[in-house]
Formats: structure tokens, sequence, C-alpha cells
């Protein structure tokens, strides 16, 4: 068992805290604006006893609601959110996809463009309508490649960035833009950020070829594996993942006090 | 005005991912410690990995224990 000694906390720069147990560091804390203008908090402590004033220090210092990010497996971190009074609001696996996987064709009528193919003014506005039309679970809309830090300290949501066509593979059908794939390309496990179809071209394997041409397409630069968040909500997302052999490694819960 | 005692940091390699958000770290000098990630890691969505190397910052508790707050760039 840690020694658990009551310790001093301070706050050291606008949304920064330490807790100090003589002049030992035994705890910090910060709290960081995202880009969708949302307040998180992170605390690193040695022991119990620094977590729960670290975390009142800053309860009393800024406004609700605040979030947090922990690993639904580290149950302990999970009981002190709680303890202070944060609940549940977003669960999401983190799954790893092979990319070595067989070629897949589109559906008839259908070609896949491949990375930096397409035009940005259509691909723009097809992102605009996929987000718009798509509704695959609470915080969709702030997933981790839209919530950037921002510099600010507006709560506004600002707009995302422009898309870039060289992070896209967009399905294309008589001269329409009707499903895209995003990947972030992290260099050692490239991060696939979103897949999305119009609504009225679902269920016609669209999103399962999008998402089979970019696993080759990796395969291809030598790329073994690549990564993705899912929401526990969105089963077909899940599915679709599932089907080229992706395995959940983990699941990140989103903590919410309001 | 006192200084304030950080913990010790040390340079080391994942060697194993392991369940509750740990890993085992081996350090410069060959030892092995459990290491969770720092809230700063897990705020910047980055991914630990075996074979990753990373700055771990020591327990001042308990020097089997730390948390890896910095993953270099391979």
């Amino acid at each position: 068992m840690y020694p658990q000694p009551e310790p001093r906390i301070t706050r050291t720069a606008e949304r920064q805290w330490q807790a100090l147990d003589d002049d030992r560091l035994v705890g910090d804390a910060e709290a960081w604006r995202r880009r969708d203008g949302r307040l998180f908090l992170a605390v690193d402590s040695w022991h119990d006893a620094a977590f729960a004033p670290l975390v009142n220090a800053m309860l009393s210092a800024l406004p609700s609601p605040l979030h947090t990010i922990v690993d639904a497996s580290d149950a302990h971190l999970n009981s002190l959110w709680e303890q202070a009074g944060f609940t549940p609001r977003r669960r999401e696996g983190e799954y790893v996809v092979p990319t070595d996987v067989d070629v897949l064709r589109p559906p008839s009528g259908v070609t896949i463009l491949p990375f930096g193919a397409a035009e940005p003014g259509p691909l723009e506005a097809l992102d605009r309508a996929v987000r718009a039309e798509v509704a695959a679970g609470i915080g969709w809309q702030e997933m981790p490649a839209e919530v950037l830090p921002r510099h600010d300290d507006s709560t506004e949501p600002v707009p995302p960035p422009p898309v870039d066509p060289s992070r896209y593979a967009v399905a294309v059908e008589a001269g329409q833009y009707v499903g895209l794939i995003r990947v972030a390309p992290v260099p050692r496990q490239p991060r696939i950020g979103l897949v999305a179809v119009r609504a009225g071209q679902q269920r016609r394997g669209i999103a399962r070829a999008l998402l089979g041409h970019v696993l080759e397409s990796l395969h291809r630069s030598g790329v073994p594996r690549a990564t993705a968040e899912i929401s526990e909500t969105n089963a077909a997302a899940a599915a679709l993942f599932r089907h080229f052999g992706a395995q959940r490694v983990a699941t990140n819960l989103e903590l919410v006090r309001h | 005005m006192s200084k304030i005692s950080r913990g010790i940091e040390m340079e080391g390699t994942v060697v194993e991912c392991l369940r509750n958000a740990t890993f085992q770290v081996e350090l410069g000098n060959g030892h092995k410690v459990l290491a969770h990630i720092s809230g700063k890691i897990r705020k910047n969505y980055i991914k630990i990995l075996p074979f990753d190397r990373v700055l771990v910052e020591m327990s001042p508790y308990d020097l089997t224990r730390g948390r890896i707050v910095y993953r270099y760039r391979n």
C-alpha cells in the first residue's frame, strides 16, 4: 500500500494544478478545451489522496460540463472519477484491423477514387452531407479527429478544417460522390477516421468496398495494420470492421460531469 | 522558496501491453516496471505499442511502478 498523506494543492497556471506532499510533486492536473468547445480534464497522481483534491480544485475553478477520457478497463481510475461525480457519456471500442485482405469489387456502376483523386469541392459537399445524415451515436460529431486542441477560449464549436483529398478515398456512381473513407496517415498504424455512405446508397456494399480498397492500398504500401475507434452503439460499423478481421483491443470511456 | 522534487524519468522500451491499461516497460538499466499512461498521452490519443521507446516517470513511492509520459518517434 502507498502512504497517502494529505497533499497541498496549488494552481500553477490558468488550467494547471499540482499536488505537493511537502515539496514532492505527487500529482498534477490539466484542463484543455477541444475544438468543439468542450473542456476536458486529465489528472495524474501517485496516490488516491492526491486525486480527489486535484479534481475538486478543478471543479471549483472551471465551468460545467467537464469531460474526461479513461480506459474502460482501468476500474480503479474509473471509480475515482465516479466518486467525483462523473458519469459515462460515450463508450468507444478501439480496433486493430489487418490490411492483408481479399480485394473486393465495388457494386456494379460504382468506382472507387483512390487517395488524392477526388475533387475538393464535391468531396467537401459529400463530407457535409454524410455528417448531416449519419447519427451513429452520442458524440459522433465529436470524434477524436474532429476535436483537435484549440488555442482560444471560446465555448463555440469551430468548423472542421477543409477536407484534404489526399486523406480520402471516394465511391462514385454516375458522376456523383456517394461514399467516402478517411484515413489519418499515422506512419506506423494509420487511423481510419470515418467511413460513410449517403443515406440512399447504403446496404449495397459500398462501405465494404471502400474499406477493402483502403486496407489493400495500405498493405501494398507495406503497412500491416490500421486502427479505428467505433462507438459501442454503432453495430453496423463494428460489423463492417469485423468482416475484415478487426480485433477489439481496448475500450475508451468518455465521462462527463454536468 | 523550496524546490519541488519531481519523479525520476527514465527511458525504456515497451515489452508488453497488459490488462487494466498498464504496460510492462524495460528500462535502459534492464529493470522492468509496470507503467500506465499519463493523462497527456491519453489526451492526445497517442497509441502505445510493444517495442515503442518511451519516457517513464517513476513513482516516488514504488520504483517498480511508473507512468509513461512520452513516446519517442521510432
